[in-house]
């Protein structure tokens, strides 16, 4: 039997602005290329024409659904250059902003992961409460649905609005009794489990070769994430576990993230339960001393690094962004030699967001 | 003989477009083409975020009888723009473009979609997706709210309504 060649994508919905190129011979994928670049605009070239705080926004975009962590990659950068001491409030603020940015990141995954299954109630369910955290909670701390350049270098843009909490609270309440109809009708659903256990394994050692981050890597049973590792903003005063699991395979990548929103949920409720009073934000100068720095955030697909140099102007000298998306990359890899069926589960599971990864 | 058998079809075709476009039958035609705007499985950039959630419950577009996701090109009348089309894109979308079948329809989303938006000064992004396909509605944002987008569908719908039958379009 010969071979066929084809691609998945771009023109395609869940597949995003992204390509395979996959081989495949009867119904075993022989070799599947990845052909990434459909959306790099440039994001770091543009970075130097403009000023440290206009590049917030221009930032942010390369991530629309979990901007919180990579605004704040690029905050603390910056707030180590300028050698500012944040105030508390906002740091707890903004361990609240990234928990928050983890989740709706999460669900927005699981609604495209459920579709790519067949599971169209996994696709409404989860789109559905997702903006129900957009409306109850981003939109009235920041003032916009998805794109709020709410982190700035220095603090964050505005104090927390009144009966906030009793609003997110709320929210998790709802959302927390929902996280247990999900396991019901999905995680501990037979057919889902048929479909992703024993698919994409990647084990231990290659998941440390093929330098994989966040939950994929944390799938694998390496207890790697830099909010324990190298605690920033105020998780070190915060007490949380990270979800490992051994198994490496489809299905315990996603119930590293499956359980995962159940931490980042009670993360949001301490955080609110410890809040300071004080400052939410200090001045910062337009100019930043000389000097280069790299600051990194676990953002909700793995770790987010910034490496900033400064030659002591308003703009930038140069501003690097390594995003877990490309480090996720080679994961693609493990389609090789499973069945074409199994192609969208490896894909989904491993949670690749092409912005994030061109840039 | 070709010219003759052209300068015939040309004629018939300028009589059935006066027939065509009498008022209830153009009325009609326009009905037909407005409830079954299927949009193409395609999104460039970060807009798709929003038209993802356009969608979805809280939104669900899909009630004005637009924007249910259908697989073959050849069945789809819309196309919207989610966002930024870099050069590598550009090339896709042409193609995609290319291969529906008349009517067809365009919604350029996001400032991007626009005329470049944040990475106006990009090397490597279409500036404004006009420059290489003809738009019919713009939706200014970044990302605009799903409330416009649906707001642009309703524009386009009545921009259909009100359009003339053009049944050499395509060609
Ligand atoms: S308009 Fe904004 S949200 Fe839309 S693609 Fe451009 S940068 Fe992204």
């Amino acid at each position: 039997m010969s071979a066929i060649y084809f691609s998945v994508g771009p023109q395609h919905a869940g597949s995003g602005h992204f390509r395979m190129k996959i081989t495949l011979q009867g119904d075993i994928i022989l070799n599947a290329e990845p052909d990434p670049g459909f959306v790099h605009r440039s994001v770091e070239k543009i970075a130097e024409t403009r000023e440290y705080l206009q590049n917030v926004p221009l930032i942010e975009r390369q991530c629309l659904s979990d901007v919180s962590s990579v605004t704040l990659a690029y905050a603390m950068g910056i707030e180590e250059l300028l050698g500012i001491e944040v105030p508390p409030r906002a740091q707890y603020i903004r361990v609240i902003m990234c928990e928050l940015s983890r989740i709706m990141s999460h669900l927005y995954w699981l609604a495209i992961f459920g579709i790519f299954l067949g599971h169209s109630t996994m696709f409404m369910w989860p789109f559905g409460d997702r903006d129900i955290f957009i409306t109850e909670t981003a939109e009235k701390i920041a003032g916009a649905r998805v794109s709020y350049s709410y982190i700035i270098p220095g603090g964050v843009r505005y104090d927390l609005p009144d009966g906030i909490k009793e609003h997110t609270l709320k929210t998790l309440d709802y959302f927390q009794g929902r996280l247990k109809e999900y396991d019901a009708i999905f995680f501990s659903n037979p057919i889902f489990k048929r479909r992703t256990k024993g698919v994409g394994v990647l084990s231990r050692p290659d998941a440390i070769r093929m330098g994989v981050t966040g939950p994929t890597l944390r799938g694998s049973g390496v207890r790697g994430d830099i909010r324990k590792d190298e605690p920033y903003a105020a998780y070190d005063e915060l007490d949380f576990e990270i979800p490992v699991f051994s198994e490496g395979d489809a299905y315990s990548r996603s119930l590293v993230r499956f359980r995962e929103m159940e931490i980042s949920s009670s993360i949001i409720r301490q955080a609110f339960e410890n809040l300071p009073e004080g400052d939410f934000k200090v001045k910062t100068r337009k100019k930043v001393p000389e000097g280069e720095v790299f600051s990194r955030v676990e953002a909700a697909r793995g770790e987010l690094a910034c490496y900033i140099i400064s030659d002591g102007t308003r703009k930038p000298y140069r501003v690097k962004m390594s995003t877990p998306s490309f480090r996720n990359l080679p994961g693609f890899s493990l389609m090789k030699g499973s069945m074409l069926a199994d192609l969208p589960t490896i894909w989904m599971s491993l949670d690749y967001w092409p912005l994030d990864a061109d840039r | 003989m070709l010219a003759v058998a052209n300068a015939f079809v040309g004629r018939l075709r300028s009589v059935v477009e006066k027939i065509v476009n009498v008022n209830p039958i153009r009325y009609i035609v326009n009905w037909g083409k407005l409830y079954s705007l299927w949009p193409v499985h395609l999104t460039t950039a970060c807009c798709s975020v929003e038209f993802g959630a356009a969608n979805c419950p809280r939104f669900d577009v899909g009630r004005m009888g637009v924007a249910q996701f259908f697989g073959s090109l050849r069945q789809c009348d819309l196309i919207v723009i989610e966002g930024t089309v870099t050069k590598k894109m550009a090339k896709r979308v042409k193609k995609i473009y290319s291969q529906m079948a008349s009517p067809r329809y365009v919604i350029a989303m996001g400032a991007c979609a626009i005329s470049g938006g944040l990475f106006y000064n990009s090397y490597n992004i279409v500036k404004g997706v006009d420059k290489i396909l003809p738009v019919d509605v713009y939706v200014p944002g970044c990302p605009p709210r799903p409330e416009a987008l649906a707001h642009a569908v309703l524009l386009l719908q009545d921009k259909i309504r009100k359009g003339r039958v053009n049944i050499t379009d395509g060609e």
